[in-house]
């Protein structure tokens, strides 16, 4: 009993070892073929698939694994693997704004875009070194017709005369404070006019949402009346049933960039370029502009002009596009956290 | 000498048998604790004492007090820390005030409904503390079921604010907390025998005298156990305050993700942390101290 126990001990172990070196060869073969991308849950996450990786990526044999987080959690998790030699995923979706950070750190590759077949169609702005830019829109003032009449613009919307139905979503604090600013005679690299408005603002009750969903849900009961939010979620919202309206601010529309950097250490390089390469064919960038109201960042994409008028800007509008300084807000993020958290929110 | 040890032999080499089994028994555990627990442990503390450089958001190895003195000197981290300690004290109370006669009824029914009873108060622990949160917002909105209601009974003219506000923490981590105070005391009350009550009552206690002389005493170990699990438990939630206290509501758990994930600000994120654990181990052994010296008394 006692011997054949043995045997078959043996008998296991050299088996489960030829099986483990046996299952080590078409492992390695299939993570060739495995790209593994950090993004945002929800929507987007959802549309990603059913613009890019559905049609473009698994005809063509790539297999999609999503580390869905929001942001600020996929960037710790980046810096944390600064230090290993292969992280644990190809592509991370960022904004502008943490694609700059990020290559602050030296945690995003260089795009070689020779690699990239669409990248001759992409609009030169959204050429990043260190990442590619995949949809843009830009921060509108959002209001509700039916409680007050059109702002014209920042300065008429981030006032203390709104009281408490003036809306400011936590999670959006750069643009929250950059729009004050704009509106305080202050600028893209200079938020210190902004602070002051934004005290007033909260003294006379504005309401402060924790993310952009919540806000949703006050303008959709019309607990808030105004708000300035990305014009692409006022899309969004519009879709969703909820009666609001939206104005190019006067002082000026800055830009949100969506796009995706590659991390030094990722290791599918090759996937994560065929992945850059699929967000930019014209079909993933027009889905996209249909389903989320995003605008294409490449120039062959053929939006529907009934989305277009909903979703773009017009020619006046655009003039005032504004990119923002993120060298600026890179430099003083951590001071302007303070001053949000315990001063503005305190 | 040899005989006394050559006749202990055997029971000697029984005992470092069965030390050797003890051994064998604890070491997955143990190592599965050193590994998981310790040793992030031991590194989220050497981060603690880094320095961080705000303006390029790089952690810079030093070794320094500087997070903790910053936290321990601003009157806005205090503050946190405070406003935490206060609502885990709350929460901690009425867990056991509420607890405490629901539990008694579990112990002692004879009703054959009891195993109901207990699958009831267990049922809530069977849904995520986050997905709890998420069923409270939709109670507690503007326009939510509390508020509606009310309003409909023509009770309040415009709707109470409750979420986003402590009430609604408190409310929240008191439902969360409920179920462990409840179960922790019911099965201390169950093994305290019901003649020592009955005893009690035949000598003419009124129920007050026989609660406050018989019950509480015997009850104490698991009050005490009761209250220190709740009150960990408060001091580090997360979900809840996060969810239902909103922008404006401050707690220390989620400061303490606010720095590392936010922030990147990993060695004042650590030192936080670090506070958060000596306070909770400080206050959580002064309670039992406090428990046993009053035992012993």
């Amino acid at each position: 009993m006692s011997d054949r126990f043995s045997l078959n001990r043996r008998a296991l172990l050299g088996g489960t070892t030829a099986l483990a070196a046996g299952a080590a060869f078409p492992a390695a073969a299939q993570d060739n073929k495995r790209i593994v991308v950090g993004t945002w849950g929800g929507d987007y996450s959802r549309l990603l698939a059913k613009n890019i990786e559905t049609p473009l990526l698994a005809p063509k044999g790539w297999d999609v694994v999503k580390d869905e987080a929001q942001v600020d959690p996929r960037k710790a998790k980046m810096m944390a693997e600064k230090v290993l030699r292969r992280g644990t995923s190809d592509i991370q979706g960022l904004s502008a704004n943490d694609m700059f950070e990020m290559n602050e750190q030296g945690l995003l590759e260089q795009i070689d875009y020779s690699k990239l077949a669409n990248a001759k169609n992409l609009m030169p702005a959204m050429k990043y070194a260190y990442g590619v830019g995949h949809i843009y829109s830009g921060k509108v003032v959002l209001f509700n017709p039916k409680l007050m009449k059109a702002p014209d613009g920042f300065a008429d919307t981030l006032d203390p005369k709104h009281g408490d139905k003036l809306g400011i979503i936590d999670i959006q604090r750069p643009y929250n404070m950059l729009a004050a600013a704009l509106a305080s005679g202050g600028s893209v690299s200079n938020f210190e006019p902004g602070k002051e408005r934004l005290l007033a603002c909260k003294k006379a009750g504005a309401r402060i949402y924790p993310t952009n969903e919540a806000l949703a849900q006050a303008l959709k009961t019309e607990e808030i009346a105004c708000c300035i939010m990305w014009k692409a979620r006022a899309v969004q919202w519009q879709n969703a049933g909820i009666n609001v309206e939206t104005v190019a601010p006067k002082e000026g529309v800055p830009m949100y960039v969506s796009g995706f950097g590659m991390p030094k250490n990722a290791p599918n390089k090759a996937g994560a370029y065929a992945y850059l390469d699929a967000m930019l064919a014209a079909s993933a960038q027009e889905g996209f502009a249909v389903d989320m109201g995003y605008n294409p960042t490449v120039t062959d994409a053929k939006v529907p002009a009934d989305v277009q008028k909903r979703i773009g800007f017009t020619d006046e509008e655009k003039k005032r596009l504004i990119d923002l300084d993120y060298a600026y807000m890179g430099k003083n993020d951590s001071a302007f956290q303070d001053w949000w958290n315990k001063s503005f929110k305190a | 000498m040899t005989d006394t040890a050559l006749a202990h032999g055997p029971v000697v080499e029984k005992r470092r048998g069965e030390s050797l089994t003890a051994t064998a028994l604890l070491a997955p555990a143990t190592i599965f604790v050193a590994l998981c627990l310790l040793a992030p442990l031991a590194i989220l503390f050497r981060y603690s004492l880094n320095e961080f450089i705000p303006t390029k958001k790089m952690m810079v190895e030093a070794v320094t007090v500087a997070n903790y003195v910053r936290f321990l000197t601003d009157p806005y981290y205090t503050a946190i820390l405070w406003t935490t300690v206060r609502i885990a004290v709350t929460v901690t109370a009425a867990c056991l005030l509420l607890g405490f006669p629901l539990a008694y009824v579990m112990a002692r029914t004879q009703s054959r409904y009891k195993n109901v009873l207990i699958i009831l108060t267990v049922l809530p622990l069977f849904v995520g503390n986050a997905v709890r949160a998420a069923g409270w917002m939709t109670v507690f909105g503007s326009k939510g079921f509390f508020n509606a209601t009310l309003q409909g009974l023509g009770l309040i003219d415009k709707p109470l604010e409750i979420m986003y506000t402590e009430k609604a923490v408190l409310i929240g981590i008191i439902a969360v907390n409920l179920p462990f105070m409840v179960l922790t005391l019911q099965s201390v009350i169950e093994s305290i025998d019901r003649a020592v009550e009955e005893a009690a009552y035949s000598l003419g206690a009124p129920p007050a005298t026989m609660f406050r002389r018989v019950l509480w005493p015997l009850a104490l170990p698991g009050i005490l156990a009761g209250t220190i699990l709740c009150f960990i438990l408060a001091m580090n939630a997360y979900a809840t305050p996060f969810l239902l206290g909103g922008p404006l509501f401050k707690m220390m758990a989620p400061l303490v993700y606010n720095q590392f994930t936010q922030q990147t600000n990993w060695p004042f994120g650590g030192a936080i942390a670090f506070i958060l654990m000596t306070v909770t181990l400080g206050l959580t052994l002064a309670a039992n101290l406090l428990v046993h010296r009053r035992g012993v008394r």
